[in-house]
């Protein structure tokens, strides 16, 4: 037993890369030992396994059905039938809804998306220099970099206020844009760095003797290459940013600069919707983004949190 | 492909935490040695053993009264030469003198009001039928006021006849008079909240409503402006006229009491938190008296210019103002302390990169080829020099943002930071205000709660689930198991915690409706607003816990682990338990590790969380120290105190993560 687990050792860990690639919904058989027609017959032990499976599931999705139905009551509906299905429909929440919250959504958008753009920029161009240039200092300052890992934000919220306070940023997009262009670039780096150093040194070499200066061969050979890696970082850093919640609270103070994830919670105060369905259907429609995002990049999402491993 | 990557950065990671360790370390003890500071302006202190509960301060400062529980009145000189002394038979509790110094109102818990004159004689005495807790005289004595316990406010002329009185039927002990002779004013506090101006005759001028009980009032000799000491910890000045709000001071703790200049150009507050706050006319910090226990009394004199603080601790202190500020404004020495910390930050650089010269590949390269001569680095590196072009953005950048912030807030714990207005070296006095910080304190408890719950909440429900979906035989549960239990992560963080807002409601919520709909009406509660449960409805939150990420985490690693050690498990005859103990968790210890660390520096780091739900309350019951952080900082403009806040999780954070470090190095050798 044990030696076979040793022996399975790099195999192993080849398998799980293979397997991260491939993603959603390509799981091998699991147990090849499984003959066809016990899937069809349920023993005592698959049948709980459905039944504690079927039920956590129900409870997990509670909050969501209750968003989604009170989303479609008005006031009268909740408070006065309370458990009762939505009767009529009130589909005019969402428009509501959608009123109060689609400047703060494509606040969001504009932040979050600009901000990863640039970290995707400045990452891959300096992952790239890493993995492939020699100078003095480089690994000092890789490692200068990496350090950053350890720098919680919580203990850098406070000093970094101050510094956009004073550099008058305060209460404008930049407030959030460079922050997280330059947070993000910790993890990218590090995500780019490892895999821009995988790519065959031949390629490069081929580029070198047709003539391609070294930044066509990084546009050229690394980029097309690496963009898995880059896609991945750039999912990573868009949910991230999205659901930035202590960072716009602090910085921002304009409702008309706000992000989305602090200004569902200033609803009532500072946008004026009081009843609940309009608020739901806005909880509702500011998920919109991400679900967007999530249909094509969950695996990204996951194999980036994973390679990231400290910085989530 | 991800263990990998982890490991090989796991080194650098190692040693630059080390460095880090040691350079806060080194900022530590360059602190120690300094944090002892003398007492800035002070003219002269005395000390008994009881505590002080009164002070008063004549127009010019030549004379400070003092009352104190040891029952007796004390009237010093300018000078701190005692003039003479005057007992009643109970503690004294308030106590006015007019700006001449010829008539002291002086109220004691024996229930009298006394007028004294400037020699100490008694003139006159009342009693009520509780104690007197504070009083106040006119500036030409005609006017003589004290609050009683009894809740009633009684107002006398100059020869001990009582022209009124007014049972309020609350508690009332902020009381000042303005104006003389007929047209004397007087404004009066409660604990409703109220500010009430009196005429002469007992006539209601004017009222003005705050949120919080009205502790102490000051008043201009004009009336113009109205000082507020309240419960909560404001300083309020109001227009006199017509009780508009000017501006507003938050100290960190209940304000005692609260004293204005005669020409309201400079305020005096004193409050529970143990300082004495001098403000300018506008309301904007100018100095902080720091005393070793709660401020009680304070008095500011007409000009403003002396300054007494009573304490808790028996001091009473008399300060000039002009060279506590001259003081406070020394502030070369502070510039000395920055660059000794800069300094020796540049040091500790030039260290590592000697060490990093010695110890590592590349820096050892680096360092051969310097010893060839530094003419040779300076060519390589203008050689690459297209290199440092291309990372420099990134670099400029992350020292802009990371770099600069991180260490401003390794330096700014250890000082009073008001950013463009001061930066005073404190020493470890932020510290030590935290020790003593309740809200603090209940945070740091329950985030040790919350940490380990949130790693109870990843390691158990998302590998339960995990296992079993691994387990099912159909591949096509399998698949539509796993997708539906990732869906809730589209909702963002924040979303999903105001819909358990709702859900816990007290009004129209889905947990007491439920209650209700099953008949255990006697269960529903105010969730979030009883001390007993607060924190476990926060805890609840999310409720089975089957975080989509933990889950596709731990059934990545179960469809890695080879089918043929699962097949060897089968013909050895083992259980499923048994596999699942003897091969599953031992190969998934690195996906262990992972959601461990990540869920550690989350959970210390938690404040959305109570910041969305209970907002730290009922009291401090739900308080988290980043909670702590932000009202400190953005609420208090207590910076220097956040970023202590800051360092300690910091410190925290790192020591987990080293910690979990070396646990990840060991268990993975095993799992290879």
């Amino acid at each position: 037993m044990v030696t076979m687990r040793e022996g399975q050792g790099t195999e192993r860990n080849a398998s799980v890369a293979t397997r991260a690639e491939s993603g959603e919904g390509t799981g091998q058989p699991i147990l090849s030992s499984g003959s066809a027609f016990a899937i069809l017959r349920l023993s005592g032990t698959q049948f709980l396994l459905y039944t504690v499976l079927l039920v956590l599931l129900i409870v997990t999705f509670i909050p969501i059905v209750y968003l989604v139905a009170l989303s479609l009551k008005d006031n009268g509906q909740i408070y006065g039938r309370f458990w009762s299905m939505p009767d009529p429909y009130r589909w005019e929440n969402f428009a509501l809804g959608s009123l109060a919250i689609w400047r703060a959504v494509l606040n969001s958008i504009l932040t979050s998306g600009s901000s990863t753009a640039a970290t995707v920029v400045l990452a891959s161009l300096s992952g790239y220099v890493f993995a492939r240039h020699r100078f003095p200092g480089k690994e000092m300052i890789y490692t200068g970099i990496l350090a950053l890992l350890m720098i919680p934000p919580i203990l850098t919220l406070i000093p970094a206020y101050v510094l956009i306070l004073n550099m008058g940023l305060e209460n404008t997009y930049w407030a959030l844009i460079l922050p997280w262009t330059s947070g993000g670039q910790v993890f990218a780096l590090l995500l780019c760095r490892s895999f821009f150093a995988t790519l065959p040194e031949e390629f490069f070499d081929a580029a070198r003797i047709d003539g391609a200066s070294e930044l066509q061969s990084f546009a050229r050979i690394a980029v097309p290459l690496s963009a898995p890696i880059l896609v991945t970082v750039a999912v990573v850093r868009l949910v991230t940013t999205y659901n930035q919640f202590m960072w716009p609270l602090v910085v921002i103070s304009s409702p008309k600069r706000q992000v989305v994830a602090v200004a569902l919670t200033q609803f009532t105060s500072e946008i004026g919707v009081t009843d609940l369905g309009p608020q739901m259907a806005g909880y509702i429609l500011a998920s919109v983004p991400l679900i967007v995002l999530f249909s094509f990049g969950m695996r990204h999402y996951v194999r980036g949190l994973t390679a990231g491993g400290l910085k989530a | 492909m991800s263990g990998l990557r982890f490991r090989r950065s796991a080194a650098p990671l190692w040693r630059a935490g080390g460095a880090i360790a040691i350079a806060a370390a080194i900022l530590l003890a360059i602190t120690l040695p300094l944090s002892a500071q003398s007492p800035e302006g002070l003219l002269w202190e005395h000390v008994a053993d009881s505590r002080v509960q009164a002070v008063a301060v004549s127009e010019d400062g030549s004379l400070v009264a003092v009352g104190s529980r040891d029952n007796s009145l004390r009237l010093f000189d300018a000078r701190g030469q005692l003039l003479w002394s005057f007992e009643a038979e109970n503690s004294i509790l308030g106590l006015d003198m007019s700006p001449d110094g010829r008539w002291i109102a002086v109220a004691s818990e024996d229930r009298h009001i006394f007028l004294l004159d400037g020699d100490g004689s008694e003139l006159w005495k009342f009693k009520a039928a509780r104690p007197m807790n504070n009083a106040a005289v006119a500036r030409d004595g005609s006017l003589v006021t004290a609050t009683s316990d009894d809740r009633t406010v009684y107002v006398f002329d100059n020869n001990g006849n009582l022209l009124w009185q007014e049972e309020l039927g609350i508690g009332v002990r902020a009381v000042d008079i303005y104006g003389s002779a007929e047209k004397a004013r007087l404004v009066l506090g409660s604990d409703d909240g109220l500010i009430t101006i009196y005429s002469r005759e007992g006539r209601n001028l004017l009222q003005i409503r705050l949120d919080y009980n009205v502790i102490s009032v000051s008043v201009t000799p004009n009336g113009a402006r109205v000082l507020a000491g309240t419960g909560d910890g404001s300083a309020i000045l109001l227009n006199g006229a017509n009780g508009r709000e000017i501006w507003r001071f938050r100290a960190e703790d209940s304000v005692s009491s609260v004293s204005l200049a005669g020409d309201g150009s400079s305020a005096l507050i004193g409050s529970e938190d143990g300082s004495a706050y001098l403000l300018d006319g506008d309301g904007n910090l100018t100095h902080q008296f720091r005393q070793e226990s709660e401020v009680l009394s304070v008095s500011l004199a007409g000009d403003g210019n002396s300054l007494s603080v009573g304490a808790v601790s028996g001091s009473a202190r008399v300060y000039d103002r002009a060279a506590a500020l001259s003081g406070a404004a020394r502030s070369s020495a502070q510039r000395q302390r920055t660059l000794l910390a800069v300094i020796s930050a540049i040091v500790l650089l030039i260290l590592a990169a000697v060490w990093a010269a010695r110890n590592t590949a590349a820096g050892q390269q680096a360092w051969q080829r310097s010893a060839a001569g530094p003419v040779g680095v300076l060519q390589t590196m203008w050689s690459a020099r297209l290199s440092y072009l291309l990372i420099l953005p990134t670099l400029a950048l992350l020292l802009t943002f990371n770099y600069y912030p991180a260490f401003s807030g390794l330096y700014h714990a250890f000082t009073d930071w008001s950013p463009g207005v001061r930066t005073e070296w404190v020493g470890l006095a932020n510290f030590q205000s935290l020790m003593d910080n309740r809200f603090f304190l209940s945070g740091f408890r329950n985030a040790a709660i919350l940490v380990v719950v949130s790693i109870a909440k990843t390691m158990t429900m998302p590998l339960l689930v995990a296992e079993f979906i691994f387990n099912l035989r159909n591949r096509f549960s399998q698949y539509w198991f796993r997708t539906l239990f990732v869906v809730p992560i589209v909702l963002p963080a924040v979303v999903e915690i105001l819909v358990w807002n709702n859900i816990y409601d007290p009004a129209i919520g889905l947990l007491n409706e439920s209650l209700k709909l099953v008949g255990l009406e006697e269960f529903t509660r105010v969730w979030y607003g009883d001390a007993s449960v607060a924190l476990g409805s926060i805890i609840f939150i999310g409720v089975p816990w089957v975080n989509a990420f933990a889950l596709l985490i731990f059934y990545g690693g179960l469809i890695s682990i080879s089918n043929e050690i699962i097949d060897a498990s089968l013909v050895d005859g083992a259980s499923t338990w048994r596999r699942f103990w003897s091969i599953d968790l031992p190969l998934l210890m690195g996906q262990v590790k992972l959601l461990l660390i990540l869920n550690f520096i989350n959970a210390v780091q938690t404040f959305e969380l109570v910041f969305l739900t209970t907002g730290g309350g009922p009291g401090a019951a739900t308080y988290t120290p980043a909670l702590e952080l932000y009202y400190k900082a953005m609420r208090m403009d207590r910076m220097g105190i956040a970023s202590a806040i800051g360092m300690i999780l910091f410190i925290i954070i790192l020591a987990g993560t080293v910690i979990n470090m070396r646990f990840v190095s060991s268990a993975t050798e095993y799992e290879a």
